[in-house]
């Protein structure tokens, strides 16, 4: 389960301005469900997951993961958790199976033990193949199948997957929202943010929209229609962000 | 300290499959090395041969010419106006003209020569050698045939005696240059790799799926440390190899550099291990620090050419140290690089200093923890992963 309490996070940027990257965001995740942070680029979708990964600190609010809290116990938070992102890269002069073995090692399995999850994770997603290739020579389909190996390796309570299909191919994409709806049927706790419409109403259970740093309206994707009398989940979207298309601004200002 | 292992296996694994960090750390010392021991060395052994050189000589009948001729090229010249444009010209370095005896007996040579160029310099001392030798021959025997001995020509004679100390070794041209290169390859040869192990991360979006590990980052960090501090004393040990192979495989120019042997004996090899480890722990947090506060790698490459400066200017004045009497004073002890640059001087010229190696280790290491500190303090800040 992951919970957070009014957690904010504030910056001050080179220009020494305070900057509200997330302010005051409340939201909580069940097991075998999967819920959506939707929201566009810097809306503070990829902030708040680094709270709740223990990378950086919240400045304010309490958050909970796995039912440790993300100040005092990073390490066990951190031990609780796989994130994938397509941000995240892999160490390009490792072979495949080297760095599914290698993060294997830093989430404490080792023996026996690793060479099990090493096999089942490289069966399941079919890395055999390509196990011993460079990284730098993988394709970016073999390199995501790798990305989600290293993701599920040490069997996490809680997933984090942060646009995990952006910049991807629809056959990867389709691979990747595949793996996450088993992860959800095995009670996986999951966090998916995104800002692809159809990829939050394919998978997700509940969702939270957030811009500039806010929650602006949350629930089920039929909860977000009805609330905003919107027939799609885009425009239900745009409604709560309060997007206003340059046609609209024209229009008002003729009138 | 598992976490800290693994760690480390996994940045000398990426090391050692980087041709770059390949070349920079490993073959890259062992081929300059080479290369210097041999270059050096032809250059200084051609130099110092009289048979090599050259001398223009104004067109005369005298005697000396034969002299000349036995040491020298010689290349006679039809006046002095066209010897003063050879030399004018750099065709030539050193013209000698000789004029006419005086009624005194004696004979006046005029040499021209460029008082700029070294290579003139080097023949006019061993022309004056020659003719010193000729003065002092000539002398013995007008005193001989005047019933007076021989020695009444030098009545104060200087008698050069050797003291050996240590082990007979490598000359002072190697003892300076050594100790200089073995720390400049300890620095440059972690150079290219400390860019990559955090600023290159973070610029490849490695280093985020590394801290979402379990593992603290001082752990992290420790394990990145002794990866780089591990290449950074490959890379100095390599230097060495090159060292030792140019002596095993005698290859041109090593007879006249290395003419006593290579000059490393056993305390001489344990007082360069000592003085070394500090010496590389403290290049290593330097390096990791610069590229823990960059944002990116090229940042790190900039930062890092900029403290190069800090580590060659101190190791450069190591090999001017012998000139001075600074080689044997205590302050030189608590100066970092150029410390352990002359105690490993000092070790090859048989003359260890345990004291100011003991002084060098603590000093050096006690840099080595507090920059260690700081880049421990640096990667555990958000800006490691935010300041983009």
């Amino acid at each position: 389960m992951v919970s957070t309490q009014d957690i904010a996070k504030h910056f001050v940027d080179a220009k020494g301005n305070r900057v509200k990257a997330v302010d005051g965001v409340s939201f909580e995740a069940s097991p075998g469900k999967i819920f959506g942070l939707l929201g566009c680029n810097g809306a503070g979708k990829t902030t708040t997951l680094r709270i709740l990964s223990t990378v950086i600190k919240p400045t304010a609010g309490r958050a909970t993961v796995a039912g440790y809290d993300v100040v005092d116990h990073p390490e066990k938070v951190r031990a609780s958790i796989g994130f994938m992102s397509t941000s995240t890269a892999l160490y390009g002069r490792l072979q495949a199976k080297e760095v599914i073995e290698y993060f294997g090692q830093l989430f404490g399995l080792e023996g026996q033990r690793l060479k099990e999850r090493v096999a089942y994770v490289m069966d399941k997603l079919q890395i055999h193949e390509f196990g011993d290739r460079l990284c730098d020579k993988l394709s970016t389909g073999q390199k995501q199948r790798v990305n989600i190996a290293r993701t599920i390796l040490h069997d996490p309570p809680v997933l984090f997957f942060d646009e995990p299909t952006a910049g991807l191919d629809v056959v990867v994409s389709q691979t990747v929202m595949e793996f996450i709806e088993e992860a959800r049927d095995m009670g996986k706790t999951i966090i998916f943010s995104t800002h692809i419409m159809s990829e939050a109403e394919r998978l997700c259970d509940q969702i939270s929209v957030i811009h500039e740093g806010t929650i602006r309206g949350s629930g089920t994707v039929q909860q977000l229609k009805e609330q905003t009398r919107e027939v799609t989940l885009e425009k239900a979207f745009l409604k709560l962000v309060e997007f206003e298309s340059s046609y609209q601004r024209e229009a008002e200002v003729t009138a | 300290m598992n976490y800290v292992k693994q760690v480390y296996l996994k940045e000398v694994r990426e090391m050692l499959r980087d041709k770059r960090t390949r070349s920079m750390a490993f073959f890259g010392p062992i081929f300059m090395m080479i290369l210097f021991v041999c270059g050096f060395g032809s250059i200084l052994g051609s130099v110092s041969k009289t048979q090599n050189q050259t001398i223009h000589v104004l067109k005369t009948e005298n005697p000396l010419t034969q002299l000349l001729e036995k040491a020298f090229k010689v290349v006679y010249v039809e006046n002095e106006q066209a010897g003063e444009e050879l030399i004018r010209k750099g065709d030539a370095k050193v013209f000698l003209a000789f004029g006419a005896q005086t009624t005194g007996g004696q004979l006046d040579i005029d040499a021209y020569f460029d008082p700029k160029a070294q290579g003139a310099q080097i023949v006019l001392s061993q022309v004056s050698g020659i003719i010193e030798t000729a003065n002092k021959k000539a002398l013995e025997q007008t005193l001989t045939s005047s019933g007076l001995p021989a020695t009444a020509a030098e009545p104060v004679k200087l008698v050069k005696k050797e003291v050996q100390i240590g082990e007979k070794g490598a000359g002072e041209f190697i003892v300076s240059m050594l100790p200089y290169l073995i720390v400049i390859w300890a620095f440059y040869g972690g150079f290219s790799m400390a860019t990559d192990l955090v600023a290159g991360e973070k610029e490849k979006a490695t280093l985020e799926t590394l801290l979402i590990s379990p593992v603290t980052r001082t752990q992290i960090v420790l394990g990145k440390f002794f990866a780089l501090a591990s290449l950074c004393l490959a890379s100095s040990v390599s230097s060495l190899i090159g060292f030792m192979l140019v002596s095993l495989l005698k290859l041109p120019g090593t007879s006249f550099l290395l003419k006593g042997g290579l000059g490393i004996t056993p305390t001489a090899a344990i007082v360069t291990i000592l003085v070394l480890l500090p010496t590389v722990a403290m290049f290593a947090a330097c390096l990791l620090s610069f590229s823990t506060y960059a944002k990116n790698a090229r940042e790190a490459q900039s930062y890092i050419s900029l403290a190069s400066f800090v580590v060659v200017v101190p190791a450069a004045f190591s090999q001017l140290i012998g000139l001075t009497d600074a080689a044997n004073q205590g302050w030189v002890n608590f100066v970092p690089v150029l410390n352990t640059a002359n105690n490993i001087r000092n070790a090859l010229l048989g003359k260890p200093d345990w004291i100011g190696t003991a002084i060098t280790v603590t000093i050096s290491g006690l840099i080595a923890a507090l920059l260690l500190v700081v880049v421990v303090r640096l990667f555990n800040r958000e800006e490691v992963l935010t300041r983009v």
